[in-house]
């Protein structure tokens, strides 16, 4: 089973990419695949995520250049740095360790500068309908 | 020597921004220590103007760990508002749920936040202090953690509507009752849940032993205790009125009804912090200093209520002969007990007959132009105050968040334990482990207290007597 992951926050303009994306995926009715939307990573997410195969993540990434550019990378400035919510790489970690889990994963996260409100409607769709795309 | 000043930018492992600065004199020894929440929001600017019924669910969004706190103390100001009574269904279904919060709050903060201190010590390699490591050598304890805050937040989820900004409670009492199936289904983790909750206690202080030090050091003082307390004084989270208790255990001042705490807590602001700094107001500032959340609950209950917590607060009230435990250090101990008792009360609650029934709102006018709404948080106790026109127009907003009332005291302790840990000539990442770990006791939750937006981080600075920056520690 694939397991799609969109999380965000609504509240937060152009943040709310991964949550937009999901919805977006509900209206396809994707075969063998879960859809959760979420505001944050958390550590019993892993419960839902057991009988994955395959999660993909998707997500929104903070730089003041390439706005709007879409990326897929892993690399975390702040491992170490665990607060109240947690990483997708701690998620793989995590079923790894504890659960002796391996799924593929994924990540698609678009780039953002903007996390007061959506700037450019139609680059901001473009870029969902990429995803979307990808997904199929 | 010259005076330095050290910075710790930014404090990890707690939720929101801060960065604490550590003074150091020209003898070399720290002079002063403080914690400086750099974030600000402003909620109770942009909540005027809106309808008092959005509160609950615009109040939530102080926060993603802990909105169901603020659910609950914006329902209980607008049931004042409106001077309604929710029955008893409805307020056991906002009481269960606030437990669940506390419940899942409690076990982040221990599995994740503070075991690896715990586990590996605070003198050990920064590397290895982290979940990562934890999962590698302590599986069974990372999963616990896992699944009892699944449990929490389940039935946030089942009772409330939504994990995360639950719409559930409403003015009056709850929108939705329970169903047997629901019931059921929570009441069949109990018992494997109370194990979890009594295991990681037990863990907790068959290592005690080993940190004999940071029980000493890391902000054991005496201060003030505020809390939430009933008729019987059993530990409360819901109901009551305010009490403020000495560190000998004297009652300054019971029953003081929510509604008028501004006549007993004063709130000073500080330059160097949005944060403010609230304090009881018969003894000043900054003598006014008071601790609140469980370790302050704790102290102020004279039991439980429920026969496992029971037994443990009989032992934790041992620590210090029956009279307050002032160690900040057992905040810890204090929110594992917690833990205990919101699986323990939950039960109870679902068991009661007046909890399943179909009666689970009231409804009413606007009857008052102000309300307060108070309850305990995981990390405290919450105030919300609104006022209203006639016709239901936000017109001020006053919050006090939990993590608020404990700035003076996590000041206290920062200093404490920088002088006690910090040497100027040689200073250890285990020493700035330390300074950051007093704060954690707290489990502060910054974004929440300050209304600020914000990604988690901290940062130390070193200043020397000029306040000029000589050395920056990062965590990132």
């Amino acid at each position: 089973m694939r397991v799609i992951i969109g999380y965000g926050n609504e509240l937060r303009g152009e943040d709310a990419f991964g949550i937009d994306t999901i919805k977006e995926l509900q209206k396809l009715e994707l075969k063998n695949t879960k859809l959760l939307s979420m505001h944050q990573l958390t550590p019993e997410l892993v419960l839902q995520l057991l009988d994955a195969d395959e999660i993909v993540f998707i997500d929104v990434s903070y730089d003041a250049k390439n706005h709007y550019a879409l990326a897929c990378s892993l690399t975390e400035q702040n491992n170490l740095n665990l607060s109240h919510h947690i990483s997708p790489k701690t998620i793989i970690c995590m079923l790894k360790s504890l659960y002796t889990k391996s799924p593929k994963f994924f990540i698609y996260s678009m780039i953002s500068k903007n996390f007061e409100k959506i700037e450019d409607a139609k680059r901001y769709k473009k870029c969902i309908n990429r995803v979307t795309e990808h997904l199929l | 020597m010259q005076k330095q000043t050290i910075v710790i930018d930014p404090v990890t492992r707690i939720e929101g921004h801060a960065k604490i600065t550590i003074d150091i004199d020209e003898s070399g020894k720290v002079e002063d220590a403080k914690i400086h929440v750099t974030q600000y929001r402003g909620f109770e600017k942009f909540c005027e103007g809106r309808m008092y019924t959005e509160m609950p669910a615009l109040t939530a969004r102080t926060c993603g760990i802990c909105p169901v706190s603020h659910v609950v103390s914006a329902t209980k100001a607008i049931d004042e508002i409106l001077d309604v009574t929710p029955p008893k269904a409805g307020l056991n279904i906002r009481k269960i749920v606030n437990l669940a919060q506390i419940l899942q709050s409690h076990t982040l903060n221990f599995y994740h936040l503070s075991c690896p201190d715990f586990i590996y010590g605070f003198d050990a390699p920064k590397e290895d202090r982290n979940i990562f490591k934890m999962m590698q050598t302590h599986p069974q304890m990372a999963k616990d953690g896992i699944n009892l805050r699944a449990f929490g937040q389940k039935i946030i989820e089942s009772l409330a509507g939504k994990r995360i900004h639950p719409t559930g409670l409403i003015p009056g009492g709850a929108a939705h009752k329970i169903e047997q199936s629901q019931k059921d289904e929570i009441l069949e983790q109990v018992p494997t849940m109370l194990k979890i909750a009594q295991d990681a206690l037990e863990f907790f202080r068959d290592n005690l032993h080993r940190f004999q030090e940071e029980i000493d050091y890391l902000g054991s003082y005496p201060s003030l205790f505020m809390a939430i307390s009933n008729e019987e004084r059993t530990l409360e989270h819901y109901d009551g009125k305010l009490l403020f208790m000495d560190s000998e255990g004297n009652i300054l001042k019971d029953n003081i009804e929510p509604r008028d705490y501004k006549e007993f807590i004063g709130e000073a602001v500080e330059k160097f912090s949005y944060l403010k700094s609230p304090y009881y107001k018969p003894l000043g500032y900054p003598n006014g200093m008071y601790r609140v959340g469980a370790l302050a609950r704790l102290n102020i209950a004279k039991s439980c209520g429920t026969p496992v917590a029971d037994k443990e607060l009989i032992k934790f009230k041992a620590l210090n002969g029956g009279k307050p435990v002032l160690n900040t250090f057992y905040y810890h101990y204090a929110r594992l007990i917690e833990m205990i008792y919101a699986i323990e009360k939950i039960e109870e609650l679902l068991k009661s007959d007046d909890t399943m029934s179909d009666n689970i709102k009231s409804t009413s006018t606007i009857s008052y132009e102000r309300g307060v709404g108070c309850s305990e948080a995981p990390r405290g106790t919450l105030f919300h105050e609104y006022h209203v026109t006639k016709d239901g127009i936000i017109t001020g907003v006053n919050l006090i968040i939990a993590t608020g009332n404990n700035n003076l005291a996590m000041n206290a302790g920062v200093k404490q334990v920088a002088q006690r840990f910090v040497d100027a000539k040689n200073i250890t990442d285990g020493a700035l482990n330390r300074v950051e770990a007093v704060i954690r006791c707290f489990d502060p939750c910054l974004s929440c207290s300050t209304h600020a937006l914000g990604i988690i981080s901290s940062k130390v600075e070193i200043r020397d007597h000029n306040k000029k920056i000589i050395k920056v520690i990062q965590r990132s």
